[in-house]
């Protein structure tokens, strides 16, 4: 593991809703380049820290970091021209656009302006934003889908897609929040194989929340833990796994799960 | 007096927003089919007790009918689908009244001509005085359901959580016609006080009204009883006071001047609280 | 053409104007009740400047269009600040407010009404709708079509994608207001004499629907449901309350059965280009889905 230095730090982050303090005074990093897992009990918190990172929610107290920037005040509107892009636990995709216009919205923030907005982006055969879109659907094995409705289209194909809107946004830091959910043997490795390729080189660095842990251990090279709000644990998948804590908190070894899981899909 | 009728119309619409969380553009329609069918009752010779029945069951049954058009066959479907059917309904209503009855505006006899109060320089009619009474006491009677009868609890179960109100085996099906009728009632009801009192009707009689009625609702407070009753006596009293001050032709104006000022400035109402929160 | 049928026309060319000014809000998930109250702007604005300032109703009736543009753009700001059914509520106040000043304004007739001396015709009636509807339709094409779909279809996901979910509303919501007071200028110089009482609640709840029964999913939408709503009954020979009862009746009964309206995007996406092979082909479904 080389000395990375942070993308993204959470410094002293706590967020309460009324009298649930859900996230309670968190400090993380996330390296540069470095594909990371952000895993955890249900209700540990995981997609508060997502919420936050992207502005849903303002934050009670600490700060949050982009490559250095003090991005805590930042309206969520912002935060994606800054580099953040994310993807969602329950898909959130515009039923009313087709699957391309789905991935362009991506490029939305890439396209500001009175000028981006008035871009005949359906009307001329070639134009260019249309064509990187259907560029990035091709590199996704998903071409075949571009005019379809979104909503009639398989689950795992529909996460896929959402993954291609998030990516055209040419981000610095991606937020997937569980990207493998949902998904047969066969879309996990697709996504897989999709999520190598596109975070190839260390352009995006990549935060996954995540239970798979199979998905995780072949994915992700840093795993931080959370528990009740907090940080309890982080490093390689390997040492997650061997963790006294982290088992205990799963109420059996992380190990046991992704057996069942494997046994489940018959693998 | 027009402050009453407003509550009632008020009070009909904010029991739907409430416990369905639907605004009944249909209301001012029931509103109207109460006034016109009393005249029409009346026209025909019938005595006034029996008019206002007829009327009032009239107003019932077009409720009811809403009720299965918009709300019946809609529950899944997106949200402002039953909004939109109630408002195609106030003009089904309004255009099988012209079609039934003409455009015309209608007069209605004198009923109660010689039974005039003095009090306090001020003339009341015994229709002025009946409806007063009358508005109050349906609105106080609802109010007393609402918070002791379990047909009450049920409605402020469903306005509060309609999920929760599944699982405490409160029957919806069951409830949603009994809300579609109270509300259908009290709008008929305060067509029918119109009609004796002010003693003219014409097919596009709720308009006028059923908006002030919905202005009414939304001064005093979405789903909030008290509130609707608050802000229909409200925009009697600024309809009033404009009228004194202003002139009659700003009276308009002021009352929907209030209502856009009442929304930007606090949209929830004067007195904003759920239905289920009222006490009696 | 018989005076008849170019009635007919003519008023099929302002319906769909109108339909226009309440599709744009619509699009981007907002009801305008207020709606009516625009044209009224729009018509009054234009009668004033041709009547007065004897301006040709070719440049009275756009400028009269951005006036109620403007004015929506000024009230767009405090009303959009409200959702959902606060906003339908504060549009329709609007609308009334709106109406009820003209009663007022002795300047332009009050209640007695107000004569338009100018007088344009069919064709150039016909041409300016013609115009609204490549207008919206080119508008629609452009990233503003896709942004203005992703604000009405969720507004959290479009937010967070960078998209100005307010300024689109907004624009929204002041675009159709002008294409409403557009119309309004048009109805007003062709039928030469305009009261206030005519732009009421009754008018802007008749648009909006024949919007929603075209479907607002498709720029073709209202173009459609205007249609139906003015020419099916002529062709039926219905009176003139016949003819609301008629439409208000399959109002319901199609927000009953298919509350997408009449036609859908998914439909013209299908009938554009993706035709049923490559459907097989990729393993998809092949018959009719909404």
């Amino acid at each position: 593991m080389s000395a990375t230095d942070p993308i993204l730090r959470l410094e002293s982050v706590s967020k309460h809703f009324g009298g649930l303090r859900v996230i309670e005074d968190l400090t993380l990093a996330v390296r540069r380049g470095v594909r990371t897992a952000l895993i955890g009990p249900n209700g540990a918190g995981k997609t508060t820290v997502f919420n936050l990172i992207t502005g849903v929610f303002p934050v009670d107290a600490g700060r949050i970091l982009l490559d250095g920037i003090d991005i805590t005040d930042t309206p969520s509107r912002l935060r994606i021209g800054h580099g953040i892009a994310r993807s969602f636990q329950n898909i959130r995709l515009m039923p009313h656009l087709s699957t391309l216009e789905n991935v362009m919205v991506g490029q939305h923030c890439r396209n500001r302006g009175m000028r981006g907005v008035l871009q005949p982006v359906n009307l001329v055969p070639r134009n260019r934003w249309r064509e990187a879109a259907r560029a990035a659907l091709a590199d996704a094995a998903l071409i075949q889908y571009e005019r379809s409705t979104v909503g009639n289209l398989p689950y795992g194909v529909q996460k896929r897609i959402e993954l291609v809107r998030a990516l055209m946004a040419q981000p610095r830091v991606l937020l997937l929040d569980e990207p493998a959910a949902g998904l047969n043997p066969a879309e996990t490795e697709a996504l897989q194989a999709q999520l190598e390729t596109s975070c190839a080189g260390g352009g995006v660095t990549v935060l996954v929340v995540e239970h798979d842990m199979h998905f995780v251990g072949a994915l992700c090279e840093d795993v931080i833990v959370l528990d009740f709000g907090r940080k309890i644990a982080e490093g390689s998948p390997e040492d997650i796994r061997h963790n006294p804590l982290v088992q205990e908190t799963y109420l059996g070894a992380p190990a046991a799960e992704p057996m069942e899981r494997q046994n489940a899909r018959g693998a | 007096m027009l402050g009453s009728i407003y509550a009632m119309v008020a009070v009909a619409l904010t029991l739907s927003i409430g416990v369905l969380r639907f605004l009944n553009f249909s209301i001012p329609g029931l509103f109207m089919i109460g006034g016109m069918t009393a005249w029409a009752s009346l026209r025909s010779g019938m005595a006034w007790p029996l008019a206002i029945g007829v009327a009032l069951v009239a107003g019932a049954f077009a409720s009811l009918v809403v009720e299965r058009f918009t709300w019946r066959w809609m529950r899944s479907a997106q949200h402002f689908v039953p909004l939109v059917s109630s408002m195609a309904f106030l003009l089904l209503f309004e255009h099988l009244a012209v079609i039934y009855w003409g455009s015309e505006l209608r007069t209605l006899p004198a009923l109660f001509a010689s039974a005039d109060w003095r009090i306090a320089g001020l003339v009341i009619s015994l229709p002025q005085l009946a409806g007063l009474v009358c508005s109050i006491a349906l609105i106080w009677v609802l109010t007393l359901v609402l918070a002791r009868t379990r047909l009450g609890r049920g409605l402020r179960t469903i306005a509060e959580d309609s999920d929760t109100a599944l699982l405490l085996g409160i029957d919806i099906n069951r409830i949603v016609p009994v809300v579609f009728l109270i509300s259908g009632l009290f709008a008929a009801l305060s067509g029918v006080i119109f009609a004796l009192n002010y003693r003219q009707v014409h097919p596009f009689m709720g308009e006028v009204v059923g908006l002030k009625g919905i202005s009414a609702m939304i001064v005093g407070g979405l789903g909030n009883i008290w509130g609707s009753i608050a802000g229909g006596l409200i925009i009697g009293l600024v309809e009033v006071m404009s009228i004194g001050y202003l002139g009659a032709d700003f009276v308009d104006i002021a009352v929907y001047g209030l209502l856009l000022l009442i929304l930007f400035v606090r949209p929830t109402g004067l007195f904003a609280g759920a239905l289920a929160g009222q006490r009696a | 053409m018989s005076g008849y049928l170019e009635g007919v026309l003519v008023l099929l060319a302002v319906n769909v104007v109108f339909a226009y000014g309440g599709f744009l809000p619509l699009a981007a998930g907002q009801l305008n009740l207020g709606l009516a109250g625009f044209a009224a702007i729009g018509a009054y604005a234009s009668a004033y400047l041709s009547n007065v300032f004897k301006l040709a109703p070719l440049l009275a009736i756009p400028l009269a269009g951005i006036v109620a543009g403007a004015v929506a753009l000024v009230v767009a700001v405090p009303v959009l600040r409200t959702r959902g059914i606060y906003l339908a509520l504060a549009t329709f106040a609007l609308g009334q407010i709106v109406q009820a000043i003209i009663l007022n304004l002795e300047v332009v007739g009050g209640a007695a009404g107000y004569p338009v001396a100018a007088f344009i015709r069919l064709p150039t009636i016909a041409a300016t709708a013609a115009i609204v509807v490549v207008l919206v339709w080119l508008l629609f094409a452009t990233r503003f079509g896709i942004a203005v779909t992703a604000v009405h279809d969720d507004e959290g996901a479009a937010d967070l994608m960078g998209i100005d979910v307010r300024g689109f509303q907004i624009a929204a919501f002041a675009l159709g207001s002008a294409i409403a007071g557009v119309g309004g200028g048009l109805y007003a110089h062709h039928f030469s004499f305009i009261e206030a009482q005519y732009f009421n609640i009754s008018l802007s709840i008749t648009i909006v629907l024949y919007v929603l029964l075209g479907g607002t999913q498709t720029v073709i939408g209202p173009l459609l449901g205007a249609a139906v709503f003015t020419l099916l009954p002529e062709l039926l020979r219905a009176s003139a309350n016949l003819r609301y009862v008629a439409f208000a009746a399959a109002v319901i009964v199609i927000m009953a059965l298919r509350p997408e309206g009449l036609v859908t995007a998914g439909q013209l996406r299908r009938l554009l280009g993706f035709t049923r092979a490559e459907h097989a082909a990729a393993g998809l479904p092949t018959e009719r889905t909404g």
